[in-house]
């Protein structure tokens, strides 16, 4: 890609990138259907059942979530100072902040693996757990690919693949990063406070 | 234009022409190639699917034959059923019929993302082995459907596994597809192509593409669901531990109540291309027609539970689903009156093509119709377990879907081979299916509401003599696909030469050579006004205007 890149001229990349963004974009709805298809399944299943949680099922621990979340958000942060400095050609606050960026997201995922292993209740044990962490683990899935693909583009802007002008490899990061934060607000309210 | 003078050419970004046979017959990113490719595969899987069919035909031509076991009956109509609609019907008219004019309709070299492309192909074939497979371990019984608990039920697990891993590959293949062409839709319209100049097959594309796009990622999801509670226990559906087997049937028909629009938009865009070519004149309420298919498309979205009546529905949904869904009979008129008023008092050049499309039209009406009764609750009660079910989905999906590919081959062949097929084994070949058509799938009306119900492999006996006509025009019905591969047998060997518009046709595809030369055009077009206006000068600015002309044959 990035040899075609520089091999065609200007306006013809402005083109090129524009049908990547609205691909990019289309792909993001599509997974929004994915985690919608098991928020609907969440939801159903809550309501035909008698009592939610099911008997004997406590609900996790919603200030560790809390936190977590804050970590989340923060990173959501963190990225959009990573993108200002790209536009505006200042490589040491794309770098420091995207680094910020990786670490909060990893933090995140550290902080979902300690509640993982201390729940009481297992994926298959109950229709809580079954959506629960079905939908937090596919998120959790997600939050792992968007810290991987931070990584690759921190690598490949250190390399010099991106200008100020050319960088559609770092904008769907961010887009992904910031679609996968939106998701989390829906999954946090739905698990921990309805 | 030689390959070198293509590579100076400003298109060449989109990938080089391919120097190697690997690349260019077998990973090749060209959409041409790739829509030959689908259609080869996918019509390998009708083959298969077709003689699943025809093994329960030889079963049911007595009432207790012992041909095959209740088992393998069960297995065969459960992947005869999964088969055509993920392994032919889709891939035909999306990957294959879409891949080979949409790019070419709207003035463009390729798709927006032809590697992407490459990609949704190749999840063809592995989708296809993954799910045949399943017969190895004795294939899933619970239908095309799968419904929990009777799905879930198996004495072997690895059946339902594959099956839900080459069903999931051949969703997400279809949802990249939709995205691409979407994309190329709304980003690679040549100058001037606004979208009410777009011809109507396009405009069938696009739609279908936005429910490729948002209703399999849907289907991807639920499959992911049912794969989770077979092979890990997770308990979604399973209702002895809370899970609700209802719920499967709401995710399984969010996707494949718009499944069935993705199978037939395609072949309403044909229909809407063949009939003004062999009438001569503009097709009547052009807007209308595009407008019908956007309806449509959202409409399919909310009628998913008229396939659940009889599975305990509260009844507010039961009304809402019902009034819905005959609504959608409506832009679905629209369309057949549009078509039939073009028609009427029109030149009329009966060709191969335009027969398959009155054939379309006829059994798709009559399908449209029972489609209407099934809708409503209290018919549906009586009728949902039986044949008529049975004829009523044939009637939409053979005699609609699988006549739309048939007119679009007819027509498209010239274009895509460069050569003519022989109008008289079309004629054979058509009259031959039309007729064998309705013989196999009219009286399954009638079985059916006397009472036959469907997916059993025995039957009363009063039914015996409808069965073994019925057996009997069927396999007529298998014979008729025969004369089609001789036809392109010969066509291949000595057929005709096409020339660029043997049909004396108006849209893009038709103002460059056949076969069509790679990047396809050597100028980008701009256009001028909408595409059927016949009679009036071609709309294009850089085309010659010799090219409206209607060769002689």
């Amino acid at each position: 890609m990035a040899t075609h890149v520089t091999t065609v001229s200007d306006p013809e990349y402005q083109e090129v990138q524009s049908q990547r963004l609205l691909g990019f974009l289309f792909f993001l709805i599509s997974d929004c259907v994915i985690f919608g298809d098991f928020i609907f399944s969440y939801l159903y299943l809550r309501n035909a059942a008698p009592v939610w949680p099911p008997v004997g099922i406590e609900r996790p621990y919603l200030y560790l979530a809390a936190v977590n979340s804050v970590v989340l958000f923060g990173s959501g942060a963190t990225m959009h100072y990573a993108m200002e400095g790209i536009r505006r050609a200042r490589l040491r606050q794309f770098v420091s902040f995207t680094v910020l960026t990786i670490i909060l997201g990893s933090m995140f995922l550290g902080g979902q693996a300690y509640e993982y292993t201390h729940l009481r209740d297992t994926w298959a044990g109950s229709t809580f757990g079954a959506s629960f962490f079905t939908l937090t683990g596919l998120h959790g899935f997600h939050v792992f690919i968007g810290v991987v693909f931070l990584i690759v583009v921190l690598l490949q802007t250190l390399r010099g693949t991106y200008t100020p002008q050319r960088h559609f490899g770092l904008t769907a990061a961010t887009l992904y990063w910031h679609f996968v934060d939106v998701i989390w607000v829906a999954l946090f309210f739905l698990f921990y406070i309805y | 234009m030689s390959i070198s003078e293509l590579e100076q050419h400003p298109a060449s970004h989109i990938h080089p022409p391919p120097d190697t046979f690997i690349k260019k017959y077998v990973f090749s990113l060209d959409h041409k190639v790739i829509a030959v490719q689908y259609f080869v595969t996918a019509g390998l899987f009708l083959v298969f699917a077709g003689l699943l069919a025809e093994l329960m035909r030889v079963q049911l031509m007595g009432p207790n034959n012992h041909v095959l076991s209740t088992a393998v009956f069960d297995e065969a109509y459960s992947l005869h059923g999964t088969a055509m609609v993920w392994l032919v019907g889709i891939p035909l008219v999306t990957g294959a019929f879409g891949n080979l004019i949409m790019p070419v309709q709207i003035g463009a070299r390729d798709v927006a993302f032809p590697w992407l492309n490459m990609l949704s192909f190749w999840m063809l074939p592995v989708a296809g082995i993954l799910v045949f497979s399943s017969l190895l371990f004795g294939a899933p019984q619970a239908g095309w459907t799968e419904y929990p608990p009777v799905s879930l039920q198996l004495p072997l697990g690895a059946s339902l596994s594959l099956w839900c891993a080459g069903v999931f590959v051949i969703g997400v293949s279809s949802t990249i597809t939709g995205l691409n062409f979407l994309v190329t839709i709304i980003k690679m319209r040549a100058p001037g192509m606004t979208y009410t100049r777009m011809p109507l097959f396009v405009w069938a594309t696009g739609v279908t593409a936005f429910l490729s796009m948002i209703a399999t990622a849907n289907l991807s999801a639920a499959l992911a669901g049912l794969f989770i509670q077979h092979v890990f226990g997770v308990p979604l559906y399973d209702v002895g531990r809370g899970g609700a087997p209802v719920l499967w049937q709401h995710v399984f028909w969010f996707y494949s109540h718009p499944a069935v629009y993705i199978l037939i938009l395609p072949a309403f865009g044909i229909v809407s291309e063949v009939i003004p070519t062999f009438v001569r004149r503009p097709i009547f309420g052009y807007k209308a027609i595009a407008y019908s298919s956007a309806a449509i498309g959202l409409l399919s979205f909310m009628v998913w539970a008229h396939h659940m009546f009889t599975s305990g529905l509260q009844h507010w949904e039961q009304l809402f689903f019902m009034i819905l869904t005959m609504v959608i009979a409506v832009p679905t008129g629209i369309k057949i009156f549009s078509w039939v008023t073009t028609l009427w008092r029109g030149k009329v050049r009966l060709d191969s093509p335009l027969l398959f499309v009155l054939g379309f039209l006829s059994t798709f009406t009559l399908g449209g119709i029972t489609g209407v009764m099934l809708a409503s609750v209290p018919a549906d009660a009586q009728e949902h377990a039986s044949y008529f079910v049975v004829a009523h989905i044939h009637y939409v999906l053979f005699g609609g879907t699988i006549f739309g590919i048939f007119a679009g081959l007819y027509y498209w062949w010239p274009k895509m081979t460069g050569r003519m097929l022989d109008e008289r084994l079309g004629k054979w070949h058509f009259w031959i299916m039309y007729l064998a058509f309705n013989l196999t799938f009219l009286p399954m009306h009638w079985v059916g509401l006397l009472g036959m119900p469907r997916r059993v492999a025995t039957y009363d006996p009063v039914f015996a003599g409808t069965n073994m006509f019925v057996s009997i025009s069927s396999f007529v019905l298998a014979a008729s696909i025969l004369i089609f591969i001789i036809n392109a047998w010969r066509s291949a060997r000595q057929g005709e030469p096409a020339g660029p518009n043997p049909w004396g046709a108006r849209t893009l595809e038709w103002m460059i050579p056949s076969p069509m030369p790679y990047y396809n055009f050597r100028d980008i077009p701009i256009v001028l006004s909408g595409p059927y206006d016949y009679g009036k000068p071609l709309p294009y600015a850089n085309i010659s205007q010799d090219l409206a002309m209607v060769p002689v044959h």
